[in-house]
């Protein structure tokens, strides 16, 4: 085995409205995660992927977005809460790939501009990451307030976040070093 | 591709590959293989490669319903 390879774990920013504050915790997280030694990752948009809308599932697989979930060994997904609900044209992306995900460790961000940091959206993503093949971890990281919590320049106004996040990353790591041992090392039968 | 012992061969660096996963899978998926055309389903197994973490899938050779 290459016990040497990086863990490459993609931070998504899960949603495409303008003025969207979730891109200011999608680079915190993604600016954390990147000081791990040995962890790889990139913050990918979903705005930015140039995916159909009149068509659904793995019919719109998009190469470079499927090649990105086939590398990772873990997510992290950052959704904001819109109506207690996920954005859908996040389900949308996540909906275009399935192989690439089996076995690999999923952490979810949420965001909201209420008390609880989007803490329904995370719920109500949890049935959707289990039958993709995701494996969810028990931390998350919940944005409350968001329209607060970050000044105009994106800057991070309350640092109690840091150490919730280094929480959320450690779990998601160590799942992911599991989770690959796993794939690459027990055999189902 | 399978070897002479039916495990899967990674595409990229060719080591035997580690069976790790199934699931059953309700539409019909270009290049499935066997499956059952009546359920309209089958079993996609899931690989991957101890030494590149390269991953592949394909379908199961069984149908469904004899699980």
């Amino acid at each position: 085995m290459e016990a040497n390879r990086s863990l490459f774990i993609p931070v998504i920013l899960g949603t495409v409205r303008i003025g969207r504050m979730s891109r200011h915790a999608a680079r915190i997280v993604a600016s954390e995660l990147g000081k791990y030694a040995g962890v790889e990752t990139e913050l990918i948009d979903i705005a930015k992927l140039p995916l159909p809308t009149n068509d659904a599932g793995e019919a719109i697989k998009q190469p470079e977005f499927s090649a990105a979930m086939s590398r990772a060994d873990a997510l992290v997904v950052v959704s904001p809460e819109y109506n207690h609900g996920y954005p859908g044209l996040l389900k949308h992306v996540l909906d275009s790939c399935l192989k690439e995900y089996i076995h690999k460790a999923v952490g979810i961000v949420g965001v909201s501009a209420g008390p609880f940091g989007g803490a329904r959206v995370i719920a109500n993503l949890l049935p959707v990451m289990r039958e993709l093949g995701l494996v969810t971890i028990f931390w998350d990281v919940n944005f409350c307030h968001v329209h607060k919590l970050f000044a105009a320049d994106g800057k991070l106004l309350d640092e109690a976040y840091i150490p919730r996040i280094a929480k959320f990353l450690q779990e998601l790591i160590w799942m992911a070093k599991t989770l690959r041992h796993g794939r690459e090392q027990i055999a189902l039968n | 591709m399978r070897n002479k012992n039916g495990k899967m061969i990674c595409p990229r660096c060719a080591e035997e590959m580690n069976h790790h996963g199934d699931k059953l899978v309700y539409n019909d998926m270009a290049g499935a293989g066997p499956m059952d055309r009546t359920m309209s389903e089958h079993i996609e197994e899931f690989h991957t490669c101890p030494q590149c973490g390269a991953g592949a899938s394909c379908a199961h050779l069984r149908s469904p319903s004899s699980i």
